[in-house]
């Protein structure tokens, strides 16, 4: 197995030390830090969530992998910062407020950065106002909101009507969460809606390329 | 026959002169007599006064302590918070930070203020209807209490990274779990719910290895106790249940996304099966009728012994009319 394969197999397995490793002996044989996050990061968690989509994985089996991904993210930033790789788009995400589940949003987070999304993690129960200052500050090309109540489906209706009347800059807006549907993205004005992470991910990439 | 009556002729496996009537109330029970949520959680008189008001109105067989995840949690130290029309927040996972399980006290049920009004709860229901109602009393299960100490996401990479720690831990949660559950039962708990619906998010092979042994330990220490065990894991259990199975439950809940025939072939014919109207898409947007049709149609896939529930919470703006409608009578075949 070439390095680049091993370091996908170690992010698949959640093995964090062996990911920073096989990163930093990736650059070390002299590999592009941007092929690096292309060919072995990406691919590996866009495998990680089509497992999980088919329950062949669960959420803790996701986190660790999350976490491997951040590990050799870790040793290479620095190249990338330096060789002026940045993720090309930026994305907010967070739970609305009066809704404290966060595990589903933390795993469309972990999918976007491990699509070469840079991700702004608001957390959980957050405010609509709290949703437009973020975006007028952190000019992002997409914003994602989960709920996972339906008695805080309304306060997503609020937050999506905020965002399109604050006079934000533009910005796509992703809907999900287990009671949210296609329907319920329509209905409020969603750009998009997905129904778990994989496909979350897969989503985001087609609306920022469309706008 | 009376609820109580009801309900152990089910599970003395004889025959109820209609099925029980089993709903999870809170938020819903709470605005229903014209209060909120953060008394429900917070003062047992209204929780007392709420699910009593609301057995006699629509019919429900028993009187529930279930009121948030967090008595056990405040009584380990966790700052918890009240809103007014919300579920309480924990605002700090007392492990989060610093996993160091020597930092946790063993809270005494009847002092730690939280789980001391719930042991007051059921006291209060014994002393307003004990004969008449199935009193059940409510702990967090080894898995949720973990996580509501350590926080959801690492007490899930705890379970990979260090089992024997999570393992521990879940112990130290069990050891409280049946502390709580005795004081309880002393005070007139027939039942004890156990939820750990946490346990819904992993694998067959982790809840197999790590989380059922502990589970397993609770139910047993329960049954010591002469009190029966409700299990509530909702959400998607499929694949748990075989390792569930194995459990010795009473009842088991089940969600709607769970079939109630494959349920009942996986656990066997002796477990009471209660379940599983879907809670939002049928119990509070439904009609009545649609409502009725689904707890018949329920019946028939579970097969006897079984009580009439939805997949979990009743929501809070649930119509009236439609919890009235899942409560409707139904003669067992
Ligand atoms: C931006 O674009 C996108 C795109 C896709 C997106 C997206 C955004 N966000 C999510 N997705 C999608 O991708 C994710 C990955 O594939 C998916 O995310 P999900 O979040 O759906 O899935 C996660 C990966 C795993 N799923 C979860 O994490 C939820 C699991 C269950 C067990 C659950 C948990 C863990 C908790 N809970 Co709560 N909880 C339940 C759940 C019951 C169950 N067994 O499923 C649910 C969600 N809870 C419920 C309830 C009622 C409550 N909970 C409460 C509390 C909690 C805990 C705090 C104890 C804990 C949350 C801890 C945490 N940090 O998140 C209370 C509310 C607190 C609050 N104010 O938020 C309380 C009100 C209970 C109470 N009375 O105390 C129910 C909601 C019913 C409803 N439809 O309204 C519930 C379905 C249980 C049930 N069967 O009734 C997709 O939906």
């Amino acid at each position: 197995m070439t390095t680049l394969e091993q370091l996908y197999q170690a992010v698949i397995d959640g093995k964090n030390k062996d990911a920073r490793a096989l990163a930093q002996r990736a650059l070390d044989e002299g590999a592009n830090p941007g092929d690096i996050v292309d060919k072995a990061l990406v691919p590996a968690m866009a495998a990680v969530g089509e497992r999980f989509k088919s329950n062949e994985i669960f959420v803790p089996e996701m986190l660790v992998a999350a976490r491997a991904m951040k590990e050799a993210m870790g040793v290479l930033e620095p190249r990338l910062v330096a060789a002026g790789i940045t993720p090309k788009y930026t994305a907010l995400i967070g739970t609305v407020q009066g809704d404290l589940h966060d595990i589903g949003k933390n795993l469309v987070a972990v999918m976007w950065r491990g699509s070469n999304f840079r991700v702004i993690d608001l957390g959980s129960n957050v405010p609509a106002t709290k949703f437009v200052s973020a975006i007028n500050e952190h000019r992002p090309h997409l914003v994602g909101l989960s709920a996972l109540l339906t008695t805080t489906m309304p306060a997503m209706v609020e937050t999506v009507r905020a965002i399109r009347s604050a006079g934000c800059p533009p910005v796509k807006i992703m809907v999900g969460g287990a009671p949210i549907s296609q329907q319920f993205a329509d209905e409020v004005g969603a750009d998009g809606f997905a129904p778990d992470a994989a496909s979350a991910a897969e989503k985001a990439r087609a609306l920022v390329e469309s706008a | 026959m009376e609820p109580r009556e009801r309900y152990m002729a089910v599970l003395e496996g004889g025959r109820p002169d209609m099925l029980p009537r089993m709903p999870i109330l809170m938020q819903f029970a709470a605005e229903h007599i014209g209060s909120y949520y953060g008394a429900f959680a917070s003062d047992h008189r209204v929780l007392v006064e709420a699910n009593l008001r609301c057995a006699e109105e629509f019919g429900i067989d028993q009187l529930s302590a279930i009121s948030d995840p967090y008595r056990e949690t405040a009584g380990f130290g966790a700052p918890i918070e009240f809103p007014r029309n919300g579920v309480p927040i924990c605002l700090k996972p007392p492990l989060e930070e610093d996993p160091d399980l020597a930092r946790l006290s063993r809270p005494d049920p009847l002092k730690a203020p939280r789980m001391r009004d719930r042991v007051d709860a059921v006291s209060a229901y014994k002393a307003r209807a004990g004969g008449r109602y199935s009193i059940m009393g409510w702990v967090e299960g080894p898995a949720a209490e973990a996580a509501d100490l350590r926080g959801v996401s690492n007490f899930f990479v705890d379970l990979l990274d260090d089992p024997a720690y999570a393992s521990a831990l879940m112990a130290r949660c069990v050891d409280t779990a049946i502390d709580f559950a005795r004081a309880q039962v002393a005070a007139g708990a027939d039942t004890v719910g156990i939820g750990d619906a946490v346990a819904s998010q992993v694998s067959a092979k982790l809840y197999e290895s790590l989380i059922l042994p502990h589970e397993r330990r609770l139910v047993a220490a329960v049954h010591e106790m002469r009190a029966r065990v409700r299990l509530h894991i909702c959400g998607n259990i499929r694949h748990l249940l075989s390792g569930i199975a194995s459990l010795g439950l009473d009842i088991v809940d089940i969600d709607h996304m769970v079939s109630l025939a494959e349920a009942r072939r996986v656990l066997g014919p002796n477990i009471v099966l209660a379940g599983n109207v879907d809670p939002v898409a049928c119990v509070m947007r439904g009609s009545p009728e649609a409502i009725a049709s689904a707890v018949r149609q329920c019946y028939a896939e579970a097969g006897e012994p079984f009580m009439v529930a939805a997949g979990c919470e009743i929501p809070a703006s649930t119509p009236p009319a439609n919890l009235a409608a899942l409560c409707r009578p139904i003669v067992p075949r």
